[in-house]
């Protein structure tokens, strides 16, 4: 089935409503952060006594305004609301203002005067593994004796590598919109993935229950991580200004503020050491992984931990040790980015393989084959898991097949030889991905399924819509559990007052967890109705219809071995309402069978794995750098897909996102730590001149799931994004030919025109100087 | 002039006039996309970054000239509001609702155009201007249209799809029915001169270049705007009050195109996007810079006036500008005077122009046979973005195959666009071929000391500078 996305209409037509649309009363205020322009700063002292008499000014709060916790971590306490006196990232907020406009808030910020006393800072990932300064103790995964793997190995490797930030650009940025009830009560808009948190930390923050706040989103203007704790902060300052002001208060980040205060994509340093056979089969590796953290956090450990456990991507590296830190920098805290760590996991082996690829003179595609994880053998993961049902052959097979692989190696061997200037790279590259929360314990979701009497259908579950069509599948699935046409079922905007303690919509796992909870629910919707038409069926009878056989399908309720007793569902509602039936119910789900030990780094974390496999094919002019995309072919792994379109467009932007993050998404630095590329002036996400000439994407059929899903489908939202490691070996492999082949270019991701640039520069030099 | 403080524009179907006296309310550099916001029923155009980059505010611009209206696309965030004068304003509300979609919409539903769907109101009004310009568009005119749209989400593929779906017809809608009683109310507005006196700001948008001459001489201070794609920026994100704007965007005299025996003479308000059909034949490296230059909103607001006039260091046009050996014309109250481009900029975002002048327009003479032309930029992303390192470059060849002449400006590598002298001074003379150029090359680091920034570190613009001589080289071969 694949029906369009159920919010297309809207969208296209401007009807679709997100945070900052919503039509509020005449007395809303508009809330402001002034944040610290210092990396690292004592506050000595400040004034907003004159920003306080300027007309239009409502409130001006600090941290001792704060009624409860000064705390807004969401896994370790470690991040206050408002600095107190001291500030130890460029963006990190002071106080809040509600103003009359945005003009007024402006000027009041321009008022206040804060005097500093700059303190020292870290930047920089050399400085910071200086220092010694880690948020949370190391971790380690270890499998095999890599020790001893290292005095065997015929052939040893070893580099380090640098991944770069990634800002989120959700087109939408950071909004929420609180709205003071009576007594303590607060409804707050808030464009966040987890709405439950965000709930539980504006509660902590003004000392109330959380039986008085009320979360609720409708829809995110994209979201791909950057809101699945940090949307918490908005939320959490406006609920600070309307509680104190006693009006509804919109907090709504410009652009620039969203990139500068806001965390991205951990940026990663990675060392490594590999072994491997004459072959080129590794039999060690040996990596060590440091994150930046930023200067608190948030989600960084468990983020390590899934780029901990995606070392070995889709290999079987029978030695293995994988050291995982996490330092500390004066900057904003990181934060969750599609993919949580698992493309910077990947990429080193991938590295690691294209290198050994170079050394012996062979396609990196081979290599690739020859170390895959095994069917039956050659499949323990490093953290224990038993990799089952593996894919990753299928995939490889069809896809060296549809992507016309070798016949275009060969076009491109000869394009190359034959151009100075212009030079032609591709890869291959293999995802699998695992799918869980490795916090096992989040994997549980509830929903609650209303249905009135005119037969329509009102769905509530945990998980919020971003955009990647999760409220569709939901839709479309209970509309398909319950016989019904879609447009009798509308899945409402998400609530805290209507599915309580949910787990974040991340990990790609909303549809997964969700999917089944609603399904839960309808269970037993259905049954109840079921019971209640056979009661009706068998009165005055002596036929009885039992209520097992009752069958929900095209609108009607029949006895599917009676199929005479058969009324359509709107009546059967009637009638369970005039039977006196509950209409409305809850459901709940958990992923079974899942467990990881973190002290050990042993376990079954993963309920499955998806896997897909992509192959770019790239044109780069060495002479600016410039690279087009001149074809990629994805074979991707959904197992029974729940909606193909919903899918497919998954699949592409998600490879398009990634291509971003290991292309020309870059974040840099000064000494000082302000970020420079802190808008779209100078942060490059990709645009539609960007996207590959040719894009074929096709989803593996015949594989159902494995794992007891929800209609046996696989999660999706992630595993794409991976994809574009082929883009930047492709790349990579172009600079190469540059060489010949015989020299290993000096790169690093992204790879912007200028590391391109740079790279060539230095394998020019080393062949003038071998002339 | 007399002080009218207001404006009258066409939105979607309905008159409207607006009076910039109120106290509260929309001032002269009020965005057409924060006055839409604040209206109810206006929340569709939504804001993705306030500075021309996302396209999320994408309104289509009806205008009418010889009793026909065309549409362009701009970006709401950039364009204040006296802009808007006797123009119609085409929102996303207006195209279609979801009982009744548009082509453009009901394409954008079937090929799956939108997932979060905040870009999509701004990707279906650029999908608006062209539907109503182009009958089955090329893929390279399809995103040259959508260039200036930023999608986070769906990775573009199905929007261009819905681009060649619903543009595979002769653009006929509910506009076409309607379009000579727009034209009727277009035609009803008095579009002669705007001067707006609120206590806090004064805005001139005169029609003629002697009123525009007569203001600037009163207040030597005013700012001068044309596009206002630089401009815009400073209340956007610099929250600048701008109490004094001189508006040139009505001058007709700015906006003449002329040829003569040799040359073509372009009015300093051209704006890019009508620019780049003028060069397309006779300036190919012209026409390869505007071809990447900003996006076509950008290009549908931005003046070449303006390009030259804001002096950036990083500019596009000037480099091209001194290639050709380009003239500026000036004007000012004391009459005109010519100056060539390639000694127009004096230093950073420094000119010859003086305080009681604009620029009117600029005389580019074709290159002589003998004389090989070429424009480069590199910039991070290829498109829709500013250049890291920029080139404008001719050579002219005498009859033995020497250099007689070369030209070889530069953007990004200097305080201002500069010439690289010691490399053009090693080139003079020499046989136009690889051993020269690469002995060349080797001067551009005596004659740049380029800075670090967001968008390169000095190093990697050096190599930028080096490999551009060569492309040069070898595309001129
Ligand atoms: C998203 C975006 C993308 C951009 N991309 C590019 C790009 O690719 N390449 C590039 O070079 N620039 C780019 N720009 C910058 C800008 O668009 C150009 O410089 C543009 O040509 C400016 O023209 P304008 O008419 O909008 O100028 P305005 O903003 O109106 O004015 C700019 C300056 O020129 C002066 N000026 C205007 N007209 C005259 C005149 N007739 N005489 C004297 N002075 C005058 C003004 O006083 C002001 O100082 C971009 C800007 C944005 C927002
Ligand atoms: S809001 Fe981004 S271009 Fe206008
Ligand atoms: S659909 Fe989300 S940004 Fe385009």
């Amino acid at each position: 089935m694949a029906t369009e996305h159920e919010s297309a209409k809207y969208h296209v037509t401007g009807e679709a409503i997100y945070v900052d649309d919503m039509q509020v009363s005449e007395q809303l205020l508009y809330g402001k952060v002034v944040y610290s322009p210092h990396a690292h700063a004592r506050i000595l002292s400040y004034d907003i006594n004159k920003a306080l008499t300027i007309d239009g000014v409502h409130a001006i709060l600090t941290y001792k305004d704060i009624p409860g916790e000064n705390q807004m971590g969401p896994v370790f306490h470690d991040e206050v609301v408002l600095a107190e006196d001291e500030v130890i990232f460029i963006g990190q907020a002071i106080f809040l203002i509600a103003a009359e406009n945005k003009d007024i808030a402006e000027e009041a910020a321009k008022t206040i005067i804060i005097k500093y006393e700059v303190l020292p800072h870290v930047v920089t990932m050399e400085d910071a593994m200086k220092s010694g300064r880690l948020v949370q103790p190391q971790r380690k995964i270890e499998n095999g004796n890599v020790d001893a793997a290292r005095q065997e190995a015929a052939n040893i490797l070893n580099g380090e590598l640098k991944t770069g930030a990634q800002e989120q650009w959700y087109l939408e940025t950071q909004v929420a919109l609180a709205h003071p009830g009576e007594g303590q009560e607060l409804k707050v808009y808030s464009s966040t993935q987890h709405p439950s948190e965000t709930q539980a930390l504006i509660a902590e923050v003004l000392d109330i229950h959380k039986m008085e706040v009320e979360v609720e989103i409708r829809r995110m203007g994209g979201a791909f991580g950057g809101k699945e704790t940090q949307a918490n902060h908005t939320a959490i300052w406006a609920s600070l200004l309307a509680v104190k002001t006693g009006k509804p208060v919109k907090i709504c980040l410009g652009r620039d503020d969203d990139q500068i205060m806001t965390g991205k994509r951990h940026r990663f340093l990675m060392r490594y050491e590999a072994g491997f056979t004459d072959d080129g089969l590794i039999t060690y590796m040996d990596v060590e992984q440091n994150a930046d953290a930023g200067s608190s956090t948030d989600l960084s450990m468990a983020i390590l931990e899934r780029a901990m456990m995606h070392a070995e991507n889709a290999y079987y590296v029978p030695n293995i040790r994988i050291i995982g830190n996490a330092w500390f920098t004066n900057l904003p805290s990181n934060t969750a980015f599609r993919g949580f760590g698992g493309p910077q996991g990947m990429v080193v082996i991938e590295e690691i393989i294209d290198r050994i690829a170079r050394k012996l003179g062979k396609d990196a595609r081979e290599l690739r084959k020859l170390n895959f994880y095994g069917i039956d053998e050659r499949n323990e993961a490093p953290y224990g898991q038993i990799v089952e049902n593996t894919l990753l052959h299928t995939l490889y097979d069809q896809l060296l097949e549809t992507s016309e692989y070798e016949k275009r190696r060969e076009e491109i061997n000869a394009f190359n030889a034959e151009n100075e200037f212009i030079k032609r790279g591709m890869a291959l590259s293999p995802v699998k991905f695992g799918i869980s929360f490795t916090t096992s314990l989040l994997n549980q979701a509830g929903a609650l399924a209303h249905i009135y009497k005119d037969g329509s259908v009102l769905i509530n579950h945990g998980g919020t819509e971003m955009g990647q069509g999760l409220h569709t599948k939901i839709k479309d699935l209970a509309a398909d559990e319950l016989g019904l046409d879609p447009e009798q079922v509308k899945v409402n905007a998400t609530s805290t007052a209507k599915v309580p303690n949910t787990s974040a919509t991340a990990a790609s796992a909303g549809a997964d967890l969700n999917g089944m909870a609603v399904k839960n629910a309808l269970d037993k919707l259905k049954r109840r109705i079921a019971n209640s038409i056979c009661d009706d069926f068998n009165k005055e009878s002596t036929v009885q219809s039992k209520p097992e056989e009752i069958e929900f399908k095209g609108g009607k309720v029949f006895d599917s071995s009676n199929t005479d007793r058969s009324m359509d569902f709107a009546e059967s509602i009637m009638k369970a309402y005039l039977n006196q039936v509950s209409l409305s119910a809850t459901g709940y789900y958990k992923t079974p069978d899942i467990h990881f030990d973190r002290e050990i780094g042993k376990g079954q974390p993963y309920y499955y794995y998806a896997y897909s496999m992509a192959v770019t094919e790239v044109e780069v002019d060495t002479l600016t750098g410039h690279y087009t995309n001149i074809r990629t072919d994805i074979l991707h792994d959904v197992g029974n897909s729940l909606n193909t379109r919903v899918d497919i467009g998954q699949i592409e932007g998600g490879y398009i996102q990634g291509v971003g993050w290991c292309t020309t998404e870059e974040c840099k630095w000064d000494k000082n730590g302000n970020l420079l590329n802190y808008s779209p002036d100078t942060y490059k996400i990709p645009n539609i001149q960007d996207i590959p000439k040719d894009f074929r994407i096709n989803l593996l059929e015949g594989h159902p799931n494995g794992a007891k899903t929800i209609r046996r489908s696989k999660a999706v939202g992630e595993p794409p994004l991976m994809g574009a490691l082929s883009c930047w070996l492709a790349i990579k492999d172009a600079v190469s030919a540059a060489g010949n082949h015989q020299i290993e270019p000096d790169f690093s991701l992204p790879a912007t025109n200028e590391v391109i640039l740079l790279s060539l520069d230095k394998i020019h030099r080393k062949l003038k100087s071998s002339e | 002039m007399s002080t009218n403080n207001q404006i009258t524009f066409v939105l979607n179907d309905e008159l409207v006039n607006l009076n910039f006296s109120d106290q509260f309310g929309e001032t002269p550099i009020t965005t057409v996309l924060n006055y839409l916001r604040s209206r109810p029923g206006y929340a569709g155009s939504k804001e993705g970054c306030a500075e021309g980059d996302c396209g999320a505010c994408t309104v289509v611009i009806g205008s009418l000239s010889d009793g026909q209206i065309s549409y362009t696309a701009i970006d709401a965030c950039l364009v204040f509001l006296p802009m808007l004068h006797g123009k119609q304003l085409l929102t996303v509300e207006h195209l279609g609702n979801s009982s009744h979609l548009h082509p453009v919409q009901s394409a954008m539903v079937e090929t799956d155009g939108s997932q979060c769907g905040y870009c999509t109101p701004g990707f279906v009004m650029s999908l608006l201007a062209l539907y109503k310009n182009y009958n089955n568009p090329s893929r390279e005119v399809i995103n040259d249209a959508l260039t200036g749209n930023l999608c986070r989400c769906t990775g573009y593929r199905s929007i261009a799809e819905a681009a060649a779906i619903s543009c595979a017809n002769d653009g006929q809608d509910q506009f076409t029915a309607r379009e000579s009683d727009t034209a009727k109310l277009l035609a009803s507005i008095d579009s002669s001169s705007i001067y707006i006196d609120t206590k806090k700001h004064v805005y001139f948008r005169p029609e003629s270049l002697a009123e525009t001459l007569d203001i600037k001489k009163e207040y030597p201070n005013i700012l001068v705007i044309n596009g206002a794609t630089d401009i815009a920026l400073r209340v956007t994100k610099l929250k600048e009050h701008l109490p004094e704007i001189l508006d040139l965007g009505n001058v007709a005299e700015l906006k003449e195109v002329k040829e003569s025996e040799g040359a073509i003479h372009i009015g300093a308000g051209v704006v890019l996007e009508h620019m780049k059909t003028l060069v397309q034949d006779q300036f190919p490296a012209l026409y390869d810079m505007l071809a990447v230059f900003g996006s076509k909103q950008i290009r549908e607001l931005a003046t070449l006036g303006g390009n030259i006039g804001s002096a950036s260091p990083i500019g596009d046009i000037p480099p091209v500008l001194m290639a050709y050996n380009a003239l500026i014309v000036l004007v000012g109250s004391d009459g005109e005077r010519v100056i060539p481009m390639r000694e127009f900029i004096t230093g950073y975002r420094k000119t010859q122009q003086a305080n009681d002048e604009i620029i009117k327009s600029v005389t580019l003479p074709l290159a002589e046979d003998n004389c090989k032309v070429q424009s480069y930029k590199i910039s991070k992303r290829k498109d829709l973005d500013i250049s890291t390192v920029s080139g404008g470059f001719s050579v002219t060849l005498g009859q033995d195959g020497q250099v007689t002449d070369v030209c070889l400006a530069y953007g990004g590598m200097a305080d201002q666009i500069k010439r690289a002298a010691k490399t053009e001074a090693a080139l003079i003379g020499k046989p136009w071929n690889r051993d020269s150029i690469e002995a060349a090359t080797n001067l551009i680091d005596e004659d740049f000391k380029p800075i670090s920034d967001a968008r390169a570190e000095a190093e990697g613009r050096t190599v930028m500078a080096r490999n551009l001589l060569m492309k040069f080289w070898s595309d001129t071969i």
